[in-house]
């Protein structure tokens, strides 16, 4: 065998030619020093380093019980570059067994991986997408602060979903991680701006609340409340933050029922308890509430009107009149006079409308003399109403087919790129096939929800070929002076 | 030096027997798939598999500059129908996927990885220290001619940094080169030996892509050259020879016999087509279920002015 020696800047490349068939690929040779050593482990489906991570750990890679880990799609690039190693059975896996090892699912296919590598070569920084890390709308108007919790959630989410995961401590009461993350977001707010907060406002929260303030402990506590709701284990210090629970619901809060307790129509003694599934776990059924000592609280005092309010209400009575002041109401005898002085009046009325057209069982749609703008007119001739793509979006349910797979983040943030906040991506990226449908209009809203404010493009994987479309969503404009 | 010529004689005619015998041979190519997807992955293959006008795609990093999508590496990705043609042909066969296999850890072949690399560690450290003696060389004879000294103290001096070098040299570990391989070794890299591993071809046929099939291998046979065509709205692409050294000629589309396409449909296409001055084909096979025999049927769009 020949071997020429290039010396390249980090890495040797040698060109063998063939002598029988045995070694006839193109090898890559890297200086061992640079080479950072792996392990695949095909239970969890993800690798593990065996030795400390290079510079790609800045974009790349998880922490998980203690160890550095890649997912198979970050572990398989990093192969391609010659920065990892990966060992499977105390041998190392070639190219070819790492595409046949980690690729066969269909979370991570081939068509994935070919867009993750390719985006990975221009230099975004691509992660996988993990619906719950998007905050919904109601979060969004609340103005949450996101940076905190992200972090470590990915590697227990990946667990929860798989049916082999081996997590302990987290998988009983779901739900109850989920509200507890809520409770935290309350509770963060109620103590940020406790103050603000009015004691009017309290009956009008999700009873949820109502368990919080009947414990102790977390109102007191205040910025390390988190404490009281940290599950035993994570000791991993640097990315994890006690108390992460799994992914946040989705919930429709026009849906959920909040009581009125202000309105003076319907005041009940009691309130039922609420749905189960809307409080945290370990709370079950909380009980009827008493309503009394919450109105005691409540400002049910009647409104004191001003000299002036007194007088608008005064004048706007003016004009209603009594009938049965009417003078010509009076003349009428009986029944049918009066009925026959109201026709004449409606008549009187509407003499500008000729019975023909306003009479039958289809009338015009507008009457001239009524005094309009150009816009409300067009609006009322308009069949098709202008609707936005997000309409309607909140009540679609998920796809198997059609799901947002990446986050991709700019190439020229890499510098200050933090895998704990990783801010707001630049796009999101769903893989399709010119294979299989094209996306329509069901799909697109369902994903441009899921992504909350972030674009979705669509990348076709067209048999090595990757084209990238998007949507966007448009208004026709409209002209001011209607 | 001696050796490295001597090596490059033996090399060549051993290259050139090789070839020979592998013409001879009528090398079956293997196809490894991955999920649906047909990938190669030998590099010998990938020449040959060229020539017989099936071009595919390569979707892999470069091996000698990975960071950059314009020239890619292996694996080939290849058409479902480029792949059954070649099968059908006799040319290609699927070789089994193994990953299932060999569960525990093999002894033997972790012995033989690193015996494997104690060899290249030493074979490295040798080269190294050579490549640092012709330096020293080189750089000592520059030196002479410069000063012009006297010979024989010289000659003495040299010899004796020769020799302080060859003690005081040694070859860290981590400067050690350390091969990543691209394809997997095995019984699969064997020609003769995948006839005999070779599985069916693992795709389901149903019509459209039966439809596509024979659309394919009917152009092929005429010999035309054929790729993806996603993105022109069609099937494929054809091309009067290879796609390195032509524009193509037509965009396929590929429907069935009795499928009515509408009107819009076809004008959507004929537009697209005439942008890129390039004609639609709409192409139907015969109907008939048997593979052999029957035609396929031509339609060509283009868009021609009002005379």
């Amino acid at each position: 065998m020949y071997l020429q020696l290039n010396k390249h800047v980090n890495s040797l490349v040698l060109l063998c030619f063939t002598a029988g068939g045995v070694t006839d690929s193109l090898y890559v040779f890297v200086p061992r020093g640079n080479l950072v050593k792996a392990v695949w482990i095909p239970s969890d489906m993800i690798v593990e380093l065996q030795s400390p991570a290079g510079k790609f750990w800045q974009t790349m890679g998880f922490s998980a019980h203690g160890k550095q880990c890649l997912h198979p799609e970050e572990a398989l690039y990093l192969m391609e570059c010659g920065n990892l190693q990966v060992f499977y059975q105390d041998l190392p896996l070639s190219i070819q067994e790492g595409y046949e090892r980690f690729l066969y699912s269909k979370t991570m296919s081939v068509q994935h991986y070919q867009v993750f590598g390719h985006l990975k070569r221009l230099g975004y920084v691509v992660n996988r997408f993990d619906p719950s890390s998007v905050p919904s709308q109601y979060e969004r108007q609340l103005n949450l602060p996101q940076s905190r919790d992200r972090s470590g959630r990915l590697p227990k989410r990946k667990r929860s979903h798989s049916p082999t995961s081996r997590h302990t401590g987290t998988q009983e009461g779901p739900t109850s991680k989920r509200m507890e993350e809520e409770k935290d977001c309350n509770r963060e707010e109620e103590d940020k701006n406790p103050d603000s907060l009015p004691d009017l406002s309290a009956p009008d929260i999700d009873e949820i609340q109502t368990a919080s303030h009947v414990d102790p402990t977390t109102s007191t506590e205040g910025g390390q409340g988190r404490s009281w709701w940290s599950k035993e284990g994570s000791p991993d210090p640097d990315s994890e933050l006690p108390g992460q629970p799994q992914s946040s619901p989705r919930w429709d809060f026009s849906s959920i029922p909040f009581p009125d307790l202000g309105s003076r129509s319907w005041l009940p003694s009691s309130l039922t308890s609420p749905d189960p599934c809307l409080l945290p776990g370990a709370v079950g059924s909380v009980g009827a509430c008493d309503v009394a000592p919450w109105l005691q609280r409540l400002n049910l005092r009647e409104v004191r009107m001003s000299r002036r309010e007194c007088e608008r209400e005064r004048d706007r009575d003016r004009y209603r009149r009594d009938i049965n002041q009417d003078r010509e109401v009076r003349r009428c005898r009986n029944w049918a006079e009066y009925q026959e002085l109201q026709g004449r009046r409606i008549q009187r009325n509407r003499r500008d409308r000729p019975t023909h057209l306003w009479e039958g069982p289809v009338t015009p749609l507008h009457d001239p003399a009524q005094v309009t703008s150009t816009g409300e007119l067009l609006d009322k001739i308009s069949v098709i109403k202008s609707t936005r793509l997000l309409e309607g979006a909140s009540s679609l349910k998920g796809s198997e087919e059609w799901r947002i797979c990446f986050n991709i983040y700019q190439p020229d943030t890499v510098a200050e790129f933090k895998k704990s906040a990783p801010g707001k991506p630049y796009s999101r990226m769903c893989v399709c096939s010119f294979d299989g449908p094209v996306p329509d209009l069901w799909t697109l809203k369902l994903l441009a929800f899921q992504s909350g404010d972030v674009p979705v493009t669509y990348a076709v994987v067209d048999h090595g070929d990757i084209s990238f479309y998007s949507f966007k969503d448009f208004q026709i404009p409209t002209d001011t002076s209607f | 030096m001696d050796s490295p010529e001597q090596k490059i004689t033996k090399t060549v005619s051993r290259v050139d027997a090789s070839k020979e015998s592998m013409a001879n041979s009528r090398q079956v190519i293997g196809i490894n798939f991955c999920g649906p997807t047909p990938l190669m992955w030998r590099a010998d293959d990938l020449k040959s598999v060229r020539e017989l006008g099936i071009i595919g795609t390569l979707v892999g990093s470069l091996a000698r500059q990975p960071r950059q999508n314009t020239r890619l590496g292996r694996p080939l990705e290849l058409l479902p129908e480029e792949g059954r043609l070649m099968a059908d042909m006799g040319r290609a066969a699927v070789i089994p996927d193994s990953t299932n296999e060999d569960p525990e850890v093999n002894p033997e072949q972790v012995e033989q990885y690193h015996a494997g690399l104690e060899n290249s560690f030493q074979e490295q450290g040798a080269l190294a220290l050579e490549d640092r003696k012709t330096t020293l060389m080189r750089v000592i004879t520059e030196k002479h001619n410069e000063n012009s000294g006297s010979q024989e103290d010289s000659d003495g001096a040299v010899r004796d940094r020769l020799e302080a070098l060859a003690h005081g040299f040694s070859f860290p570990r981590t400067a050690m080169a350390v091969q990543l391989c691209t394809a997997r070794a095995g019984l699969s890299h064997c020609p003769e030996v995948r006839r005999f591993l070779a599985a069916d071809w693992p795709i389901p046929r149903d019509e459209r892509s039966e439809t596509r099939f024979r659309v394919f291998r009917d152009l092929r046979r005429q010999g035309f050259y054929l790729t993806s065509a996603g993105k022109f709205g069609g099937d494929y692409l054809v091309y009067p020879g290879d796609p390195l050294r032509f524009h193509a000629y037509f965009i396929v589309v590929c429907i069935s016999m009795d499928e009515s396409m509408p009107l819009c449909d076809v004008l959507a296409i004929a537009r697209l087509g005439s942008n890129v001055k390039k004609t639609v084909l709409l192409c139907s096979s015969g109907g008939s279920q048997e593979d052999d025999g029957e035609e396929v049927v031509y339609t060509s769009l283009q868009w021609s002015g009002m005379v």
